[in-house]
């Protein structure tokens, strides 16, 4: 992406960052949640129905064990059914065990369909709803940022945005919210069914539990800064094989391989040290928390044994009841860990989304804009100030005015400000002081986007999509014909390569498709410049990065394009600039010279001394005194007609 | 599987693949909707496999890269064997001390076995710890050596594979396919060794107890494996279409970034916006299409330790209650299996899960060896000899040029694809310190004239000579040691501008860096930037501008102080003040250096030594500047064309 020079330039992602609190975005993130409270709500239902069904099974599970124990002993103690229900005294006990038995089947199959349920519900909620509706409106606003942001926080940044950062920041509902309320629930419930069983029991196993979070939180507190330090240092070990692939001609060149191959070693360690270091924390972590929750086992079975020994507890309906919920509170327990991280990342990446939708817009349109109809062309700078930032002015007091169908040549020293001039006739920016009129209306009461279908644009190195030709043209106007598209590629001098190409119109640009010579892309941006007919021309710099050769076919082409349009034309070289009817030098935001070529190339500034320099560069052979054939001319000056845009056609 | 937490891809969508997705393809097929798309979609894009069978020679080689380790490869198969046989055997004493001490209100017992229980809990610790310590090391010291040895590899292959290879496959070649296979050495042989033993001691155990019971488990074995290798083939279906849909979205995504400035020049925002909107609809669609498939069958493997319980309570009610004898059942067999019985299902769906690793991980392995082992297709002959300098010791400043190389091509024909010539019967000699000139339309054989000079490529016939020596015998660093090159791409490398300038001579101070530029004048256009020559040179060099990046490969080419430069002039993004000063200077550093120019401007080629006028891949003309323009041939008709397509102001004398 070429900037303009005096773009300011920035060394940091975080230097537009906007600043957010933890407070502000936690209630946009639970507004979140709010905005699609009926699948919540469903999502928790269904995840406490789970819940309570897995407690029953294992509540079954334990009265089973009972049952049959006390039927073939009477003199073990009765099976403590729930709520004091108890089997009709008709039943024997092998029914009982039937009858509850089936209770666990149905209790499988049950959970089995809920759980089904549960997860739709959860993935609808969020990739059928959160994540698209988020992303189309991250892209919208995107589409209408200025290019200052862009160009402030890097395309990978963007792309990261619209990706991963809004998963991460749905994940605060699903992965915070729904997971969170679901654990507390679930840790409750277990609380409370393990004191029902024995309080101190309870009390016993879960002081374990206590360090058993502890270490958890110790270790996930080590590890994070661990495992974001091991990405970056992957990512730049990426970034170099990369580099080297895509450079390595000039790798080989310069026979810089072994040099190469230093660096990529010296990253490669420093990614595998790195790696051992976490190893040693996860290797020590994991272990640890298996030798905690093993720990509260042996604590229930000494502990509890004893209870049973002295009575206090049945065996099914206690212990293996017990040891059950035991394993699965412990399980939650982890839990808590990775919703914390959760958290975490669901912030870091919520700042990053709000922050594009947050950002204002740098134009937008007056309530009860003018729609213009067909504009004819005449576009006038009075006074006009500009800076990027607030103090520096990149032009200062600019003032001139284009008759229609002129064609403007704008020309200047690096950093004079051509191109800022260039953007602000689209209202890309609005100007600091001064106006900008198009057909004596002030900009700024058009309605942008109308205003700007009347603009054609090409840049210096044209950006054109992967896709076939045509749609490439078309891209102003998606539903153009095929006439349309074919009139706007004969004017821009297309027509003729296009239909040599393998599959002429439809052929497919791109990595995999054809690759164009430079000069055969810019002839591609003119025809789309030149596809809606725009009155206005605007072309910056159109060939700059292009060879002579090249740079005369555009040149040719552009010459029919310019007819009866409106051109402003930033260039470097004479051979665009000398066809200009007015050509405006811009020095380091002033405008100092306005004036035909021939008047200009007569007064001492960078304008001539440009001009003496290109000419020598077509000097005959041996006479270097090219300047002095200039002056030749300039004496015998004769009333010779400039030609002008009329005379052009 | 990282694709249903996060509802993305795992690892790059590199490649797409085929889908039979009707509604899908209606929706794009329609002609207006198709128009709104920013890039064109092809659904039948090439592929690359996901899986490849399981082939002992393979799993050999990916294995010889745990020689170097082997002590550890060792002792972590003892470890996992052993923690498989920990896990069970703990699971079967606390299911002994439930029937036995505590059912038998045993208080010494109960803490007896409570001692043993905590015994073997800290062994089993201490084989964790290791085990996963070991484990982990030992992939990560696996991949760091493929890495290493890719990268090695790559940069002695000639540059005809980096032109006929995709890029995206070389850089996933690195990425997820080295990462497949260390998984598969880390995890897959070593989980799979855990489980496997896990569930043959569960299973020992339980028959031992009650093999009618036991039986019925068995029963359940083929029914759990049909259903997860239905699931997992499901959910890859799933994933291929995720896959799909995330290639389009992202890559509509990036061309939107990147092509940011023409969209709002060209009003199409709200289009866009729209069109990225369906996309996304699609792909979230395709998420719940994912999510559905795990939803389905999860549960139904979940449910088998349900209902295998709940049949072994009837069961085990039965035999205890009413059968004698054969049938009689303990009750404590159920407590017992209650805890055992996962060890024993679990692995089935783990070693079916490590199955489909190990799938992917050999048709990954496929790729990296395909890669190790391409054969270039040509190598410096192993007789090769360096190409000496004919400086004396010491580095000279640039200022001082070495004396040039002595360069000829004699009747050197080339062929990129056999039965298409590109360059026909090249003969020319260029004394040393001479500056040869490359004029001819695009297509001419200019670039590729100068690409057999770098021995970037063989010539199909006829030789090319440095200093009188074949290049076919020099080895191609010590020629590449003595040629300073730029070329028409201007690559830099991320870093500072000092690192890229003195890319090829590392060791050169930063003094010498500034006299190079001084020397080119363009010192202070550089110390200008924000950071002076420390400027931070970013992705893809966007931070600077197009003439700023082709002065620091000036200063790049010339800081090695070359005996032979190659000189691509095709771009000439500098203001034309800036370029005056460079030629000038260009003019002084060159001399006594053999120069190889692809001409565009008048005043290089008038300057120049030897003029080679190319076309079609023949020299049709040569000689000096005046020499040619006098035959008023080919060469004065180009001639013409440059004068006329560049800024003639003089009027008639010019017609």
């Amino acid at each position: 992406m070429v900037r303009a020079e005096n773009m300011p330039e920035t060394t940091s992602n975080r230097a537009h960052e906007r600043r957010y609190e933890t407070g502000e975005l936690v209630r946009r993130l639970l507004g979140l949640a709010w905005q699609f409270r009926k699948d919540c709500v469903q999502a928790l239902a269904l995840g406490l129905a789970l819940l309570l069904l897995a407690l029953a099974g294992l509540q079954l599970l334990g009265i089973v064990v009972d049952v049959i124990r006390h039927a073939l002993d009477p003199s073990q103690r009765a099976p403590a059914y729930p709520f004091g229900w108890t089997p009709p005294a008709s039943w024997t006990p092998l029914q009982a065990v039937t009858v509850l038995s089936l209770a666990i089947v149905a209790q499988a199959l049950l959970r089995a369909v809920l759980t089904y349920q549960y997860n739709m519900v959860t993935a609808r909620l969020t990739q059928g709803k959160i994540v698209p509706d988020l992303r189309a409106r991250l892209y919208a606003k995107l589409q209408r940022l200025s290019f200052r942001f862009f160009d402030a926080h890097g395309s990978s940044s963007i792309f990261n945005r619209v990706t991963g950062d809004v998963q991460n920041t749905r994940l605060f509902v699903d992965g915070v919210v729904l997971q969170g309320i679901n654990m507390l629930l679930t840790l409750v419930a277990y609380l409370i069914f393990m004191w029902r069983i024995h309080p101190s029991l309870t009390a016993a196993c879960l002081s374990v539990t206590v360090g058993l979070w502890w270490v958890t939180h110790y270790y996930s507190g080590r590890l994070r800064p661990g495992y974001q330090q091991n990405r970056e240092l992957y990512d730049d070990l990426v970034l170099l094989f990369t580099e080297s692939v895509r450079g390595m001609q000039t790798v080989k060149g310069f026979a810089a391989e072994p040099h190469q191959v230093r660096r990529f070693e010296r990253a490669n360690d420093r990614v595998s040290d790195q790696q051992r270091k976490i190893f040693r924390d996860l290797s020590v972590f994991t272990p640890a928390t298996q030798l905690l929750s093993q720990l509260s086992l042996v604590i229930l079975f000494a502990y509890g044994g004893w209870l049973y020994v002295q009575g206090q507890i049945p065996l099914g309906g206690g212990l293996v009841v017990f040891a059950g919920l035991l394993q699965q509170f412990n399980g939650q327990v982890a839990n808590i860990t990775t919703i914390a991280n959760s958290v975490q990342q669901s912030f870091t990446a919520a700042r990053r989304v709000f922050e594009v939708l947050d950002t204002p817009l740098e134009v937008e349109n007056k309530p009860r804009a003018l729609v213009p109809s067909r504009l004819r062309g005449r576009v006038a700078f009075e006074g006009v100030t500009f800076g990027y930032l607030a103090g520096e002015n990149v032009l200062q007091e600019v003032s001139f005015e284009a008759a229609p169908g002129q064609v403007i040549g704008i020309f200047g020293l690096t950093g004079a400000g051509k191109t800022t001039l260039l953007s602000l006739i689209p209202r890309f920016y609005d100007p600091q002081g001064g106006r900008i009129l198009a057909d004596g209306k002030d900009l700024r009461d058009l309605e942008i986007d109308a205003y700007r279908r009347q603009i054609g644009t090409v840049y210096q190195e044209s950006f054109l999509f992967s896709n076939t030709v045509s749609a490439n043209i078309a891209f102003g106007n998606p539903h153009a014909t095929r006439e349309q598209i074919e009139r706007a590629a004969r004017v821009a001098s297309a027509h003729d390569f296009i239909l040599s190409l393998p599959h002429g119109y439809e052929t497919v640009l791109g990595e995999s498709g054809v690759d164009l010579s430079g000069g055969q892309r810019q002839r591609l941006a003119l025809a789309r410049a030149l596809l809606l007919e725009p009155p206005v021309l605007i072309l910056d710099d159109p060939t700059a990065s292009v060879d002579p050769k090249t740079e005369h076919e555009i040149i040719s082409a552009l010459r029919e394009a310019m007819g009866g349009r409106t051109t402003f034309v930033v260039a470097n070289r004479l051979s665009l600039l000398r066809r200009a009817d007015v050509i405006l030098v811009l020095e380091k935001g002033r405008l100092a010279h306005l004036g035909r070529h021939d008047d200009l190339a007569r007064k001492p500034g960078p304008y001539r001394e440009t001009a003496l320099l290109q000419l020598m560069d077509l000097a005959e052979d041996g006479d270097e005194s090219e300047p002095a054939k200039l002056r030749k001319r300039e004496s015998r000056e004769t009333t010779q007609p400039i030609m002008n845009s009329e005379a052009r056609r | 599987m990282s694709a249903s937490a996060s509802g993305e891809p795992a690892g790059k969508p590199a490649d797409t693949g085929k889908t039979a997705n009707p509604v899908k393809d209606s929706v794009f097929s329609a002609h207006d909707q198709a128009r709104e798309a920013i890039t064109y979609f092809r659904p039948l894009e090439e592929r690359e496999s996901d899986y490849a069978p399981l082939n002992m020679r393979l799993i050999r080689r990916m294995f010889t890269y745990t020689r170097p380790y082997a002590s550890r490869r060792n002792w972590l198969f003892a470890l996992t064997a052993a923690r498989g046989l920990q896990l069970p055997v703990l699971a079967w004493l606390i299911g002994q001390t439930i029937n036995g001490p505590i059912a038998g209100r045993n208080l010494g017992g109960i803490l007896l076995y409570a001692g043993v229980y905590l015994a073997l809990v800290a062994a089993m610790v201490v084989t964790f710890h290791f085990r996963q310590l070991l484990a982990l090391q030992l992939g990560e010291a696996v991949a760091h050596d493929m890495r290493s040895e890719m990268f090695r590899k790559l940069t002695t292959l000639p540059m005809s594979f980096f032109n006929k290879t995709k890029f995206g496959r070389i850089i996933s070649r690195m990425t997820s396919d080295i990462d497949s296979v260390r998984v598969a050495v880390q995890d897959v042989a070593f989980v799979a060794i855990v489980q496997a033993v896990q569930m043959t001691v569960a299973a020992l155990l339980m028959a031992w107890y009650n093999w009618k019971l036991f039986s019925l488990m068995l029963l359940m074995v083929p029914v759990i494996w049909v259903i997860n290798q239905h699931y997992r083939r499901e959910v890859s279906h799933q994933l291929r279409n995720l896959q799909e849909t995330w290639s389009r979205l992202s890559s509509t995504l990036a061309e939107s970034v990147g092509g940011i400035r023409v969209t709002q020049a060209f009003v199409r925002q709200e289009i866009n916006a729209g069109f990225f909107r369906k996309l996304v609809n699609m792909h979230g669609e395709n998420n719940v299409g994912v999510a559905h498939a795990t939803a389905v069958f999860l549960p139904l493997l979940q449910m088998k330790s349900q209902l295998f319980l709940g049949a072994t309570a009837f069961l085990s009610g039965y035999g205890a209650l009413r059968w004698q004898g054969s049938l009689h059942m303990e009750v404590g067999d159920l407590v017992m299996f209650f805890f055992l019985a996962n060890f024993f299902f679990d692995p089935v769906q783990v070693i079916g899960n490590q199955y489909n690793q190990a799938l992917t991980a050999m048709a990954g392995g496929e790729r990296f060896f395909r890669l190790i082992d391409a054969v270039p297709d040509w190598e410096d002959a192993p007789e090769a000899t360096r190409l000496m300098p004919n400086h004396s010791q010491g580095r000279k400043t640039p200022d001082s040029a070495s004396a040039g190389a002595r360069c000829e091509f004699e009747s050197v024909d080339f062929e990129y694809q056999p039965g298409r010539p590109v360059l026909s019967d090249i003969s020319f000699v260029a004394e040393p310190g001479q500056t040869v000139a490359l004029v001819g339309h695009t297509g001419s054989g200019k670039t590729t004239i100068v690409s057999l000079l770098q021995k970037f490529h063989l010539p199909t016939r006829g030789r090319v000579l440095v200093e009188g020596r074949d290049l076919a015998g020099v080895t191609s660093d010590s020629l590449h040691a003595q040629m300073g090159s730029v070329q028409q791409n201007n690559f830099l490398f991320a870093g500072s501008l000092l690192d890229n300038i003195r890319f090829a001579r590392p060791e050169a101070s930063a003094e010498e860096v500034r006299s190079t530029l001084r020397a080119l004048d363009c010192l202070d256009l550089l110390e200008a930037l924000p950071r002076g020559l420390e400027t931070q040179v970013g992705e893809r060099s966007a931070s600077l501008s197009l003439g700023q990046r082709q002065l620091i490969c000036f200063a790049r080419a010339l800081l090695v102080d070359p005996r032979i430069v190659v000189l691509d002039e095709a771009t000439s993004a500098i203001d034309s003040v800036t370029e005056a000063r460079l030629q000038r200077a260009l003019e002084a550093l060159l001399r006594g250096r053999t120069s190889f120019i692809v001409a565009h401007r008048l005043s290089t080629i008038r300057r120049a030594d030897l003029v080679l006028v190319l076309e079609q891949g023949r020299i049709v003309e040569r000689g000096t500047h005046q020499v040619l323009l006098a035959a008023g041939g080919v060469y004065a008709r180009l001639h013409e064309e440059f004068v006329r397509g560049g800024a003639a102001t003089t009027g008639p004398e010019f017609g």
